[in-house]
Formats: C-alpha cells, sequence, structure tokens
C-alpha cells in the first residue's frame, strides 16, 4: 500500500468536486487498484507518486484521468445516446444534400478514449448508408497514446461490449475473438486514430463537418475552455456540427456558436461573421 | 460401447485456452459479480481439508468441465458477498450451491464462448469435483480471493489417448477406474 | 413498470431483481421457462422478462419462441440475462424474438444502459 491518508483524501475531494460522487473510506484499495495502471502509464512507481506529482503539478489531462478511472467502469457506447440519434436524424440527412456525390464527409471524435464513441459513429453510419467506408472519414484523437491505441485495435472485453450496445450491433460488427470482440475490418478503416492535445495548438486536421467533442470542457478553466472552442472552430466547416457533453455549453463561455435543439440533444453551429 | 472416434487425436485444452485467459475471464467475473474491488490476486495457496466445488460440463468439440474448487468457509463468504444487501442472515447448504454454482457457472459459459463451437452448457453441479481424466487435458489456475485460495480447472471428460506403439490388448476405458 | 426475472439461480434472481428495483420496477421470478410461462398464463402482464438461456424444464429460448407465438404477448420486451455469449448463440435468440441481450458477467449499470437504449427505463431512474 503506497497511499497514505493525506493523499486519499486529496483524491476524495478531487473525484467529489469533479463528479459529486462519495467515494467512502476504505475505498483505498479501489484507487490503488484503479489508478496503479495512470501511474505506470506515466513513468511512475505507484499512486502515492502519482497523486504527488499531480498535486505539485495540476493537469487537466491528469485530473480527467484520474477522474474517469474512479467513477466510470466501462465507457458505454451509446453513452448519452441522444447525440447519436441526432447524427442520423438530422445532420446526417443535411449534410448529404449539401454536399456532392464525392465529397467525403470528415467526423472528428475529439476525446475517443478506448474508441467507443468513433466506432459507435461508424456502426450508425454503416448501417444508415451503404457506402459508408467511402464516404465518410472518422478522426479518432485522444491525449493518451495508451487510448489511441486501444482505439486503433478495436478489440473490447466482454464487460465492455455489455456497456450499451445494441445486441444487433454486437453481432453485425463484432467477431468474438478469444474473450473478447473485435471490431469489424470496414469499421476499422473508417476510423484514424491518433494522439492529441486538445489543450495546445492542434496540428493540420480536418476540416469537420461534425466535432464530437463531450465531456472534456468540464476539466479546464473558462480560459482554456474559450481556447479550445477557438481551435476546434477553426476546423470545422462553416456549416458544420459540434456536440458537447450533456453537461457542457458554449454559452457563456464563447459567443460564436449558435445552440440548436435537436430532439432531446443540442448541437453547436458556427455563427456566420465571428 | 466406442469411445469418441479420437484417431487423429482430440485437441487437449492447453492447445485451447491458456492460463491468462482462465485468470482475466474469473476476474471479470468477480468483478462485475461479487464487487468492483474483489480482484483475484494469481498467488497460489494451500487449499483447506474442507473444500466445495461447482462446475459446469461443456460439450462440444471439446468435452470436459469447468470446476471452481475453494474452502466451504470461502464458498458461504463469496455467497454472502454475491448476494450483498439480499443475503439471508443464516446461509443454509441450498444458498450456498445456488450461488457458488452460479459463478460457475458464468465462467464456465465464458470459457465455453472462449473455445472451439458450437457447444453446449450444461447446468450447474456442486458437490466433490469430478476426478480428472486427463493430467494433460487440464488448465489449471490457483487465485487468492480475500487471501484465501481458490482453484479454477478446466479439464477434459474424456480419458487420455492410447500412447502409440504401446500394445494394448484391452480397450482403454478406464473411466470406470477413477 | 414490471417484471417478470426468469432464472433458475436464486441469487441471480435476487441480484437481477435488486437492480431493476432501483431502476424503479416492481418484480416477480420464476425458475424456469415453464414456470414463468405459467405466471404470464395466470393473467401477470409485466412489461419486460429477462431471461436466463440454461435452465431446467424450459430454457430460455424455448421461452422466447412460446412467447413470441403467442400474439396476446406481443408488448411484451424480452431480454435475454446469460452467461452463453458464443456469438452464433445471440445471433439464435435475436432471430427467435428475444430484443437484447446482456451477457453474464454484468453490472447494474450495464442492465441499465441496456434498459435505455430499449426506452425501459422509468424516467427518475435515467441518469
Amino acid at each position: 500500500m503506497t497511499l497514505t491518508t493525506t493523499s486519499f483524501d486529496w483524491v476524495r475531494q478531487l473525484v467529489h468536486r469533479e463528479s459529486a460522487i462519495v467515494l467512502a473510506p476504505g475505498k483505498e484499495y479501489l484507487v490503488e487498484a484503479r489508478l496503479l495502471p495512470i501511474a505506470r502509464s506515466m513513468g511512475l512507481p505507484d499512486v502515492g507518486q502519482l497523486v504527488d506529482s499531480v498535486r505539485t503539478r495540476p493537469s487537466p489531462e491528469s485530473t480527467r484521468r484520474i477522474v474517469e478511472a474512479l467513477t466510470t467502469n466501462e465507457t458505454s457506447w451509446f453513452r448519452d445516446g441522444d447525440p447519436f440519434t441526432a447524427l442520423t436524424s438530422t445532420v446526417l440527412p443535411s449534410l448529404l444534400s449539401a454536399r456532392g456525390p464525392a465529397e467525403r464527409l470528415q467526423i472528428w471524435s475529439a476525446a475517443c478514449s478506448s474508441g467507443q464513441e468513433p466506432y459507435t459513429i461508424a456502426m450508425l453510419l454503416e448501417d444508415a448508408m451503404p457506402n459508408a467506408s467511402t464516404r465518410v472519414a472518422i478522426t479518432a484523437t485522444d491525449l493518451s497514446r495508451e487510448m489511441v491505441e486501444r482505439t486503433r485495435a478495436g478489440r473490447f472485453s466482454q464487460l465492455e461490449v455489455n456497456r450499451g450496445l445494441p445486441a444487433a450491433m454486437l453481432v453485425r460488427h463484432f467477431t468474438r475473438a478469444g474473450t473478447e470482440w473485435q471490431v469489424s475490418p470496414s469499421l476499422r478503416r473508417m476510423v484514424t486514430a491518433s494522439e492529441c492535445n486538445l489543450a495546445a495548438p492542434l496540428p493540420r486536421m480536418g476540416p469537420f463537418d461534425v466535432v464530437y467533442l463531450r465531456n472534456v470542457l468540464i476539466y479546464f478553466d473558462l480560459p482554456t475552455k474559450q481556447a479550445i472552442l477557438r481551435r476546434v472552430r477553426a476546423l470545422m466547416r462553416p456549416d458544420g456540427w459540434l456536440f458537447l457533453g450533456a453537461a457542457e455549453t458554449t454559452l457563456g463561455v464563447d459567443d460564436s456558436w449558435e445552440r440548436v435543439v435537436i430532439g432531446r440533444s443540442s448541437a453547436y453551429r458556427p455563427l456566420k461573421g465571428n | 460401447m466406442t469411445l469418441a472416434p479420437d484417431a487423429p487425436g482430440r485437441l487437449a485444452i492447453p492447445a485451447l485456452i491458456d492460463e491468462a485467459t482462465v485468470e482475466s475471464i474469473a476476474g471479470e467475473a468477480w468483478i462485475a459479480l461479487v464487487g468492483e474491488d474483489e480482484v483475484l490476486v494469481p498467488v497460489p495457496g494451500d487449499l483447506p481439508e474442507d473444500t466445495l466445488s461447482a462446475w459446469v460440463d461443456v460439450v462440444g468439440p471439446w468435452t470436459g468441465s469447468v470446476v471452481l474448487t475453494t474452502g466451504r468457509q470461502t464458498a458461504a463468504e463469496l455467497t454472502r458477498a454475491l448476494l450483498g444487501d439480499a443475503a439471508p442472515e443464516l446461509l443454509d447448504h441450498e444458498d450456498v450451491a445456488d450461488a457458488f454454482g452460479e459463478i460457475a457457472n458464468v465462467v464456465g459459459g465464458n470459457v465455453k464462448a472462449a473455445l472451439p463451437g458450437p457447444s453446449t452448457l450444461g447446468l450447474p453441479e456442486v458437490g466433490a469435483a469430478p476426478t480428472v481424466r486427463n493430467p494433460e487435458d487440464v488448465c489449471r489456475i490457483e487465485v487468492l480471493w480475500r487471501g484465501q485460495p481458490l482453484v479454477v480447472s478446466v479439464q477434459g471428460a474424456l480419458p487420455s489417448l492410447p500412447v502409440p506403439h504401446t500394445p494394448h490388448q484391452h480397450p482403454h476405458q478406464n473411466g470406470a477406474s477413477q | 413498470m414490471r417484471a417478470l426475472v426468469i432464472d433458475d439461480s436464486r441469487a441471480m434472481r435476487r441480484i437481477v431483481s435488486a437492480a431493476l428495483e432501483g431502476f424503479g420496477y416492481e418484480t416477480r421470478q420464476a425458475g424456469h421457462g415453464q414456470e414463468a410461462l405459467d405466471v404470464l398464463q395466470e393473467g401477470y402482464a409485466p412489461d419486460l422478462c429477462t431471461i436466463d438461456w440454461n435452465m431446467p424444464v424450459m430454457d430460455g429460448l424455448q421461452f422466447v419462441s412460446a412467447v413470441r407465438a403467442n400474439p396476446a404477448w406481443r408488448a411484451l420486451t424480452l431480454m435475454m440475462v446469460t452467461s452463453e455469449s458464443e456469438q452464433g448463440q445471440i445471433v439464435r435468440a435475436l432471430a427467435a424474438g428475444a430484443h437484447e441481450y446482456v451477457i453474464k458477467p454484468f453490472t447494474a449499470d450495464a442492465l441499465r444502459d441496456k434498459l435505455a437504449l430499449l426506452g425501459m427505463l422509468p424516467e427518475e431512474a435515467v441518469l
């Protein structure tokens, strides 16, 4: 056990502040088990040193990793399903009619984690249009090299595919590989994964027709939120669509977006002239 | 009665599944069913005298049993952990047999899915572990749960294949001798 | 909403029932497919059945086929909850008329996600 009471309390307070989830005393073991992989990926020998490192040099990305590791067991596929419903009901038809038949739609999953979001998008598109793999390209990015590699591999554990992936989609788009499930080659061809730090100047990408930037902004302070939204906007087509997390908005952060209600979710579109 | 037509050699379990896979299947079952911080530690321990086993049979291209064995006390503790708030104050043997059997069913179902199929899965049974028929056809892991030893054994139900060039006067129907 | 939880393990019936009750369901239980059919025939009208596959007397797949063969039960949502996890078996269950499929082991979160997909989560439980 490397975790001191002070470190554990610090983690508890952090998780409570960021997620409103309470970690009961006695959960030191859970904190150790969940955070050790993060410590290792940062080249640190144990969780105690990870906590010390983040306490002395706070970073939104490390904070996000810690909070996510302690608050979510597995990422759901149709996590808050509404932004995906909106894609097929409204966004896709509108884009297809606005673009020429030879133009490839560009979609960006900007914090792709282990790949559930980009592959959810890919599955929906493949089910909705016959030539999805030639009409659409999905760019998946994450800060963590490990997450990018997991997205590229497209292999998911039983517990992961159990989380909100419709069974019909599982058997249609995946093949069992031992204890894991491998996403189909056509979906993998649609998704290109790479590392990307949203809090720094972005690489040349896009221009994107649709951006999913969900549950990322909440971890940053206001000036960084504004900078991220500005950089994302610069990579979007003027008639593009941005989806944020259910608890996130551009309102009061960056007034160069128009909020559009689609069914039960909201999308944000660049305002002209800004 | 004839034995399985095994002239070209049946596939034995070491060629089909490895310890790491069995360990990850059992580990996922524990985390999901027993509790999110209930980890299985891959360290061998000495089983006590008084053990209980729960198993399910798999019948298909590979035929055998997936057997969980632990101390009787540990099986009862496992039952309490599985039932959580729904656990009765006093556990009877039925409660333990049912809960331990269900864990064997979950581990067995996932082991089956990792093997060549299609196969069928039997209903769970609880008692003294079925005998190992062929030591070459076993994949066995030893772990600790809350410090107590537990063994998962994926073991073939068929006797070993005849050793080539060894004269056998009798059909090798050695099941009854076990 | 009401659910009928069908599993031959009473530990598993308790676990599934406790999770569903946590989402706002009223639950009843049956130990195999025939017992579940009897409960339905008595007039109990659940919105959802969770169904184990391997059970004595009548297995889950036979139960799904029997329910699908009776137009009176057309509105019933059928969700397999089983350790049967071969791809071919999942396809068989869906072809027989199951709406969803949860592989054991599962967490309560996994059940909730699947119910949300089916639109079967009582409003107050939506997170």
